[in-house]
């Protein structure tokens, strides 16, 4: 009865193959599609947010911390809304993490102020008793990686197209520009949120300390 | 009987003894009947392995070739039809049809859905807990809120709601004289109460620190003269007039829902709003675990 089928293996295997595809292309392909796209409102990080994904990176908040809220009950009325892929449209990479012994921190901005985080980081014990995180007090006298941070925009604009305005551009000069005009501006409403004197004396000096980064990467999520 | 046979018996004996060995030494208990059905399975294995195995090979050893053979002929090696059974060409050609409508109905129309779930998960939850505890007694309620308040707001607050010596709103008193300036001052216009905005400067100098005094002191002794200007928004005992403006005395429950609702901004700091993250039971919970912060 299939004889003929026999006979032609190419026909036979071009058959099989759309069969198979098929399933593939109407289940997979358009989840896909639409979850890759950033969701709508989202902008891309600015570089002081960008420095303080990178503190977030060096410190390893990573090892405790994840962001990624799963859709349960348990999760959503402890940390608030679930993830969205879309929302993790220009991390690169993302910073899901895989391990809680901290709380996730996808919405963190949402419910925690600079000031808490300058208490909390400087001694976690003052604001939460029974923590068991370390103190990060090293961040209030580093100097965050602004420039690697704008390299990074300006990288991420011309290979991913991210949508960056052209203050964002390959020179010296626009960095420096930028560094003046955008980037402390916003490290000094931060500085003045935290209520440290010193640090909001480093960044009227024109120096950004790592915790101000952070500050505004933790602020950011949300 | 074929010899097959007899040599695959025998072996399934062999691993049969095998396993009552390892039964014996390692003091397995088989009147425990989990052990006792995976005994019966490791023997079932045994004889079914052996059993079948030999058979097919016995019936490879004899058996010739029979039937009808089909057209095809490959340098002189041939084929012998070999028809489908009915039965699972018919479910092949059932699958097929199936597939149709899996591909255009089924899977678009019925597809699972993780925010589906968690949507009907949270529906459900929240229905149930607003039936179980619609009329939750003050102890239930007390404890609720306690929960609560650790979860929630003892980061920000402190443990005991004293505000971690001025990083938040101490929850043991309503204002301190500052704060109460602080509003005269600058009016208020956070929290969307019905009564509207406060103007900012509705007292002055004296008035204003007698007033400050006053309600800093939990509205205790005769009130001052100025107080007759708060009093027309708040109401004569400063408990905000049934709702319509902020209560003065305490945390009742339409001020916690206000500031959850919208936040606020003081001079110690700012408090991010909690827009739906409480039920209304859990609202109220939570003012009257506040409640009994007082001292």
């Amino acid at each position: 009865m299939f004889h003929w089928l026999e006979k032609n293996p190419f026909l036979f295997s071009v058959g099989v193959f759309i069969v198979i595809a098929f399933a593939g292309l109407i289940e997979i392909l358009p989840n896909f599609a639409e979850a890759a796209r950033p969701i709508k409102g989202l902008k891309p990080y600015t570089v002081l947010e960008l420095a303080g994904k990178e503190v977030y990176k060096k410190d390893n908040c990573i090892a405790c911390h994840s962001q990624l809220i799963r859709p349960f009950k348990a999760e959503t009325d402890r940390y608030g809304q679930y993830s969205l892929s879309g929302e993790y449209a220009y991390d690169r990479p993302f910073l899901w993490g895989s391990k809680r012994t901290g709380p996730d921190l996808h919405r963190v901005g949402n419910y925690r102020t600079s000031d808490w985080h300058a208490n909390h980081m400087w001694d976690p014990k003052s604001v939460v008793p029974t923590s068991i995180m370390p103190a990060y007090k090293h961040q209030f006298k580093n100097i965050a990686d602004t420039e690697t941070a704008y390299a990074e925009a300006v990288t991420v604009k011309r290979v991913f197209n991210t949508p960056y305005g052209p203050e964002i551009a390959p020179s010296k000069e626009a960095y420096e520009k930028y560094y003046k005009e955008k980037l402390l501006p916003e490290a000094k409403k931060i500085a003045k949120e935290m209520k440290n004197k010193e640090v909001e004396a480093m960044v009227n000096q024109g120096k950004v300390p790592e915790i101000v980064a952070l500050i505004a990467y933790l602020n950011r999520l949300k | 009987m074929n010899s097959f046979i007899v040599k695959g018996l025998a072996l399934a004996g062999v691993l049969i003894v095998a396993t009552l060995v390892v039964v014996q030494q390692m003091h397995i208990d088989l009147t425990d009947p989990i052990n006792m059905i995976t005994f019966i399975g490791a023997i079932a294995i045994a004889v079914l392995t052996f059993g079948v195995g030999a058979k097919y090979m016995a019936q490879m050893k004899t058996d010739t070739a029979t039937g009808e053979l089909a057209e095809e002929n490959w340098d002189g090696i041939g084929e012998y039809k070999n028809e489908l059974p009915p039965g699972w060409a018919w479910s092949f050609f059932g699958t097929m049809v199936w597939a149709v409508w899996y591909f255009l109905w089924g899977y678009p129309l019925n597809a699972y859905s993780q925010i589906g779930e968690w949507n009907k998960e949270v529906k459900e939850y929240n229905a149930k807990f607003e039936q179980v505890h619609k009329n939750a007694s003050p102890e239930v309620l007390k404890e609720m809120g306690e929960s609560i308040f650790l979860v929630q707001c003892a980061p920000c607050h402190g443990e005991t709601g004293d505000g971690l010596s001025g990083k938040a709103q101490d929850f043991t008193s309503r204002f301190t004289k500052e704060q109460v300036l602080a509003v005269i001052k600058n009016g208020q216009d956070q929290l969307k109460y019905p009564m509207g905005a406060m103007p900012a400067g509705m007292a002055q100098g004296k008035d204003a620190e007698d007033i400050a005094k006053y309600v800093a002191g939990g509205l205790k002794g005769t009130a001052p003269a100025a107080w007759g200007t708060c009093a027309g928004c708040h109401g004569q005992d400063g408990k905000g007039n049934g709702g319509t403006a902020p209560d003065l005395a305490g945390y009742d429950l339409t001020l916690v829902q206000h500031v959850l609702k919208h936040g606020k901004e003081g001079i110690i700091g700012k408090m991010p709003a909690f827009p739906g993250r409480f039920t209304p039971v859990q609202e109220k919970a939570l003012a009257s675990y506040l409640a009994t912060l007082k001292q």
